[in-house]
């Protein structure tokens, strides 16, 4: 644990309690090291816990091991492509920046909005305390719950990339991938030069979609364009099958997966597959900014969560009770504050630490005039491409809702079909159902049913469109174990008092014996 | 506006007030139930399911055993099917664990008291006796009470059972209902302004648990109540190696191993109530007590992952048996809270004793140590016609 050192703001009750950090930034991927590079760069003390062994986050998940192995890996970052090596210089910049407390392999577990961060590493587990919070921790992709969703042989795009790039492995066999969003060209491109060929990559998206997003193409966002445009190209070059207009996924099979079948332009079809790859695009994850009590807002054109924030990242309190008082100190920012990508993630980390830069009153250099809101612009600039690709690649496979046999929360095997019986019964909130069916009780913690139940209990609503109340968030977010709960260090003094039921009777009460 | 009149009002949906409310309405009286939330939403449905003699007050035994009885025959009570779903498992027994010479010194002084009263439900067992029982236990553990009748039950399905049965027996439960105003009526009876209308009847029960001093507030009677948001722990499943539930003597230790294998751990330790908007936080720096208390005892748990955390709201006296008692200050008025966390297992016997106690105008004498006299001194019953 880190020694607190800095001075105490004046009445109020958090800077009274030591701080650890000026900043603590919750994951290392790309909105998570610039932030922590541009924070620190200014002279704060920056702590940085982040889940993995290594800095980068998903996009470049192993890059450093994967670098330092070389030659071994040349073929493999030769094939993971510009999209991964152009991290490179982000993990070495932050390596190398001074006054970052990098602490990788350290779930976090609670988030409060007054700047406390619950964290695991190994067998020890504590809190620590910060001005300010950067919560950074990306996103992940969209549950699709589809039959057969759950069989083995089924994967996320997001997962056969971490095999890929953390496992060093690759797939084999006859390989499907299907869905929609630039996840799934990318990883098809990526697997053709491992010398992988898919034998089919079916598209849910249209035609049509495009055409439709045309007028959504902003100068700025022609580069990413490009890019896609590559990957497509590249792909249809190298005369990998793609279907598009595809629908009714099915993943079947008695064991694992053995065949995939699926509708494409109202034709049927049915092939033998080993793995199916399936990605829907990708959300938000919200369970820290939920848990800390932070306001969200539904997106029903998206099917997702994400947090209100200001444009430099800072969220703000939801409506009700509240754990602590004072202000709200956290911003969000990457992913996990709106889909952008990785360009978008660090432009947007960086103007989020110069917000706080200035309210620390630490913006060491004063930035010459008009160059103030330059990170405003990048911000602006890295997301330029978003409006086309999102009318470009509309929710695919989760469009549907899944029928009444689908599993939709796979934790505990709850079907659709049971939640709309409690939902038909009368539930209206998202607790109550789970506290009747145990749908989202699972290690997981309803992150991945969250929002599919959300849209089930939307289905349901006679009246205009509702937005949903995730389930409520408490801490643990992620398993603790006894034993390092039961050393927890960093505690708050006036939190930890404990409050306990007092109801030991007297070991004897005297002569009454009271009838 | 709806108007009607009934035998009876019960303020509060909990196991309690549909106890009562069953079995009134099974004597043919007309109730009606009011909850401003569901039925069984609080501390009634999120409790730890604790079905035990062990280690209560000797007050409350009388009840206790009562309840036993009751809850060993509750397809008597609420019928085959819905008996089965509340998931009672009478005889695995509950242990309270001796971890060190004053715990054990307290065990056997409870003991031999106990012994003196006739109350022969628990038994003083050794530590090899604890050690067989309780399969890595600690080597520290000396000793300790067991309860051999005593068990657990699902406390969701069990409060939604009362309910339905209360319902099936004529009582109008009345859910997202709530009390706007509560006054006494000249000739001593009541009207209560609610969400579903004006509501009048001879007599209101308040069962209104962690909020039951706010209503007696309200009507000028103050008791002493602490609100607490008791804090419960649920771990990842690991193989099934404990039958009996287990509870500390002065550690904050209360756990039991379900079906499924995961391990439900309680200990008294309360979150952060927020009475008035009905919710409360988890503080996980406080569980580290409980953490390290049930870890103390069995140290191969402290690698056993916790996955989630819920809160209940609870009402607690000072002195940690609940009130059970006419008003002091109102004709007509029942108070029926306060129940320590521990009001679970007593609720079928509070419900038939309070409703017989109404039924026959008089205060069953097993209730008296839960009378609201034992408080600080309470003004003279005022009587409502002179109002």
């Amino acid at each position: 644990m880190n020694i607190p050192t800095k001075p105490m703001l004046s009445g109020e009750r958090q800077d009274a309690l030591a701080v650890d950090a000026d900043v603590i930034v919750i994951g290392a991927g790309p909105a998570g090291m610039s932030a922590a590079i541009e924070l620190a760069s200014a002279g704060c003390q920056v702590i940085v816990l982040d889940l993995q062994p290594t800095p980068g986050g998903q996009i470049f998940r192993a890059l450093q091991s994967n670098l330092e192995a070389r030659p071994s890996t040349d073929s493999l970052l030769a094939a993971l492509g510009s999209a991964y090596n152009a991290g490179r210089t982000l993990i070495q910049q932050f390596r190398a920046t001074a006054g970052i407390d990098y602490r990788p392999e350290t779930t976090v577990w609670d988030l409060r909005a007054d700047g406390t961060v619950g964290w695991l590493k190994g067998e020890m587990a504590g809190y620590l305390r910060a001005r300010h919070v950067v919560v950074a921790n990306g996103a992940m992709e969209r549950p699709t719950p589809f039959p057969g969703w759950t069989l083995p042989g089924v994967m996320t795009a997001g997962a056969v990339q971490t095999l890929i790039k953390a496992g060093r492995l690759q797939p084999e066999g006859q390989i499907v991938l299907a869905g929609t969003g630039p996840l799934i060209f990318l990883l098809a491109d990526q697997l053709r030069r491992l010398g992988v060929r898919p034998a089919l990559i079916a598209r849910t998206d249209r035609f049509r979609d495009k055409i439709f997003a045309l007028p959504h193409i902003r100068p700025a966002g022609i580069p990413a364009l490009l890019k896609g445009l590559g990957w497509l190209a590249r792909l249809r070059l190298a005369g990998i099958p793609m279907r598009s207009r595809v629908t009714e996924l099915k993943a079947q099979g008695r064991d694992r997966l053995e065949t995939v079948s699926l509708t494409v332009a109202g034709r049927g079809m049915e092939l033998s597959c080993d793995l199916l790859v399936v990605h829907d695009g990708i959300i938000p994850a919200i369970e820290l900014a939920h848990c800390a009590g932070l306001a969200l807002e539904w997106r029903e054109s998206d099917a997702s969560w994400r947090p209100k924030t200001s444009q430099d990242g800072k969220a703000q309190m939801a409506a009700g009770p509240a754990l602590t008082s004072g202000p709200c100190r956290i911003r969000i920012s990457g992913d996990a504050r709106q889909i952008g990508g990785a360009d978008a993630a660090v432009a947007h980390g960086r103007h989020a630490a110069k917000a706080i830069l200035a309210e620390l009153g630490r913006a060491s250099v004063r930035p010459p005039v008009g160059a103030a809101d330059q990170t405003a612009t990048d911000v602006q600039r890295t997301m330029a491409a978003r409006p086309f690709i999102d009318a470009a690649f509309p929710l695919g496979l989760a469009a549907q809702l899944p029928d009444d046999t689908t599993i939709v929360c796979r934790c505990e095997e709850i079907t659709a079909g049971s939640l709309r019986t409690s939902i038909h019964g009368g539930a209206t909130d998202m607790n109550l159902i789970r506290g009747v069916t145990r749908c989202g009780m699972g290690p997981c913690q309803g992150r991945s049913c969250a929002v599919t139940l959300a849209r089930l209990l939307g289905e349901a609503a006679t009246r205009t469109p509702a937005s949903p109340a995730p389930f409520r968030a408490r801490p643990p977010l992620r398993p603790l174990p006894l034993g390092a709960l039961a050393k927890l260090s960093g505690l708050d003094p006036e939190l930890a008092e404990v409050v306990s039921l007092e109801d030991k009777p007297e070991a004897a009460l005297g002569g009454d014996t009271n009838g | 506006m709806d108007r009607r009149s009934d035998d009876v009002l019960i303020i509060g949906g909990g196991l309690q007030g549909c106890a009562i409310a069953m079995f009134l309405a099974r004597t043919g009286w007309q109730v009606t139930v009011i909850e401003k939330n569901l039925a069984g939403r609080h501390a009634s449905g999120v409790n730890a399911g604790g079905l035990r003699l062990l280690m209560r007050d000797a007050r409350e035994y009388p009840l206790s055993l009562r309840a036993m009885e009751m809850w060993d025959n509750l397809a008597d009570l609420v019928g085959e099917a819905t008996s089965e779903a509340c998931e009672v498992r009478l005889g695995t027994s509950q242990i309270a664990l001796a971890m060190d010479t004053a715990e054990l010194e307290w065990a056997r002084a409870r003991n031999q008291d106990m012994l003196r009263r006739g109350i022969y439900s628990e038994e003083l067992i050794d530590a090899e006796e604890l050690h067989r029982l309780l399969p890595g236990l600690a080597n520290s553990a000396l000793g300790g009470l067991i309860s051999r009748r005593d068990g657990h039950a699902n406390p969701a399905n069990a409060a939604r059972a009362f309910r339905d049965a209360a319902e099936a027996a004529g009582a109008r439960i009345l859910e997202h209902c709530v009390l706007r105003e509560l006054k006494p009526k000249a000739g001593g009876s009541w009207r209560a302004d609610t969400d579903a209308g004006l509501i009048e009847a001879e007599r209101v029960i308040n069962c209104a648990g962690a909020w039951g001093a706010d209503v007696a507030a309200r009507l000028g009677e103050t008791l002493p109540i602490k609100v607490l948001a008791l804090t419960m722990m649920v771990t990842a499943r690991v193989k099934p190696f404990v039958t009996p539930v287990v509870i500390g003597i002065d550690q904050p230790l209360s756990f039991k191993q379900s079906v499924v294998g995961s391990l439900v751990i309680g200990g008294g330790i309360s979150g952060k109530p927020c009475l008035e908007e009905g919710t409360s936080f988890t503080v996980m720096d406080r569980m580290a007590s409980s953490a390290a208390a049930t870890v103390s005892a069995f140290p191969a748990l402290a690698g056993v992952p916790i996955l989630r955390t819920w809160t209940g709201l609870e009402g607690a006296t000072p002195d940690g048996i609940p009130i059970i008692s006419p008003s002091a200050q109102h004709h007509g008025l029942w108070h029926v809270f306060g129940f320590c966390g521990h009001g679970f297992q007593l609720a079928p016997a509070v419900g038939e004793i309070v409703a017989q106690s109404l039924i026959d105008g008089l205060v069953d004498p097993r209730l008296a140590p839960f009378s609201v006299d034992r408080f600080a001194p309470q003004p003279k019953l005022v009587d409502e016609a002179l109002q």
